[in-house]
């Protein structure tokens, strides 16, 4: 598509604060429009990442349940760990990435929590290995907004 | 909106049955305010053979909104602090009956020639930042150090001892969540997790908690005077250390966290908290609400991604909260918290 989504999404931006915000007469439209408007910036930079995010989230995840898999000692949590790090990513569908994401975060959240209660040797490393993951995906998702003077 | 002017206009009639002509005008719904629909509007009446006017308030409740509270909580909140000389509007009437909006309401005095600052705007007081950040913090100081048995506050709230008030809020907030949240929140429920096993000591004493005083939530004037307190729908009573780390809390800070809501340093700021309030700004349980307020964001921005996903309410308001402010708060806890736990184990 030409012009780009993204160039078209910023362009909207432009239009919404330099040519219709300033023609409003009524204060709520006009906090709506901005909130629309900055929006739009946030809605720009997520259509060209969102597959990505998601894809590297879901490998990040996989790849460090089936690390916990050797480690831990549960074994009914070990069993979903492997079930879940065996799995992959076959459409690049955002919508399908992100169903498959919440059902790896819903485990994460699990092992996480296993893990904070464990005393085992294994478990501060492990512990920090997820963090690792889960500051990455925050960052990754990271929206900027310009100061708006 | 159409018809706000003409029931408005019967309602004072109703309150003020000794006055005639009443004429409301210039209904204006103002931007902010997202728990409540809030009206701007001017009325004017004869009384006693005088033309009289005075611009007013309308806070109704909103068919979904970004905060569920109670209308009558934030109005007894102003009538509590007005008396004081704390910088409120003036609260008028409170209304319940459906009859007169369809939906309850309260009114109180409009506060003019004043605006709030942005907390999209990196600089929004300008060269009247320091100014209004020592007021900002001394008042919040003042707000704490308040009696909340003589100003009345306390008749609303259940008694909460100092060494409950953290538990409370936390089981208020985590139902929040366990509620509203429409997918896995591992940054949250890391989050609670932590504040749990890591209990903060208890309040220095109970105090009025505002509950969301930061940047936004304040006018101030040309000369760089606070002029109103407002958006006092999530007060309660509880540890004052709550109120403090919620307004110096990232988010509000936006490009400059050492600069809370843009104003004045972060030390400068708490040693003006202690010498209003006497009280003591301790770091460790500082730290604690800091965590558990970054939390409580979280939890009003995953309700109201909720309200918007499930179409109880379209406003771009809760789209946008659901979005930018879930983020930054994912981040600013999933930074902090990764190094307290590596600390914990060391």
């Amino acid at each position: 598509m030409k012009p780009e989504v993204t160039t078209v999404m910023q362009g909207y931006v432009g239009t919404l604060f330099g040519s219709i915000l300033p023609h409003l007469n009524s204060e709520y439209s006009m906090g709506d429009t901005g909130l629309m408007a900055m929006s739009f910036m946030m809605m720009a930079q997520e259509f060209d990442r969102a597959a990505d995010i998601r894809l590297q989230e879901n490998e990040d995840m996989r790849a460090l349940f089936a690390h916990a898999a050797e480690e831990i000692d549960n074994e009914a949590l070990t069993k979903r760990l492997r079930e879940a790090a065996s799995g992959a990513d076959v459409s690049l569908r955002v919508h399908v990435l992100t169903k498959a994401n919440e059902e790896l975060k819903a485990l994460l959240i699990v092992l996480h929590e296993y893990v904070e209660a464990s005393k085992a040797r294994w478990a501060p490393k492990l512990e920090m290995r997820i963090w690792s993951v889960i500051c990455a995906g925050t960052e990754r998702r990271k929206l900027d907004l310009p100061n708006f003077l | 909106m159409s018809d706000i002017p003409e029931r408005f206009a019967a309602y004072l009639q109703h309150k003020m049955p000794h006055v005639s002509e009443i004429v409301v005008s210039d209904v204006n719904r103002i931007y902010g305010g997202a728990s409540r629909e809030t009206y701007r509007l001017n009325a004017t009446w004869k009384e006693g053979g005088e033309e009289k006017y005075r611009p007013l308030i309308l806070r109704r409740d909103p068919v979904a909104s970004l905060i569920e509270t109670e209308r009558d909580i934030e109005f007894n909140a102003y009538c509590a602090f007005h008396p004081t000389g704390l910088p409120v509007p003036e609260p008028l009437f409170l209304e319940t009956d459906l009859v007169w909006l369809d939906r309850p309401f309260f009114v109180m005095e409009q506060i003019l020639d004043s605006a709030a600052g942005s907390v999209f705007n990196a600089d929004p007081y300008g060269d009247h930042a320091a100014k209004i950040g020592e007021q900002f913090w001394t008042q919040l100081g003042q707000i704490a150090k308040a009696d909340v048995k003589a100003i009345g506050f306390d008749k609303n709230f259940d008694p909460v001892a100092p060494a409950d008030c953290w538990r409370v809020e936390l089981d208020k907030w985590e139902k929040v969540i366990d509620e509203d949240e429409l997918c896995p929140q591992p940054v949250a429920r890391a989050a609670i997790r932590w504040l749990r096993r890591n209990p903060p000591t208890p309040a220095e004493r109970i105090c009025v908690v505002h509950g969301d005083y930061r940047t936004g939530n304040f006018m101030f004037n040309g000369e760089g005077r606070i002029t109103a307190i407002l958006d006092w729908e999530m007060c309660h009573l509880g540890d004052p250390l709550e109120d403090v780390a919620w307004a110096a809390d990232p988010l509000w800070a936006f490009q400059n966290p050492e600069r809370p809501g843009g104003m004045i340093p972060r030390e400068e700021a708490l040693m003006l908290w202690e010498k209003a309030s006497g009280l003591t700004a301790d770091t460790k349980r500082l730290q604690w609400w800091e965590i558990f307020n970054s939390l409580k964001g979280l939890a009003i921005w995953i309700s109201a991604a909720k309200e918007y996903e499930t179409g109880a309410s379209r406003e771009p308001i809760l789209a946008f909260s659901g979005w930018y402010c879930t983020d930054v708060h994912n981040r600013v806890l999933a930074e902090k918290l990764s190094i307290l736990n590596a600390e914990a184990r060391r």
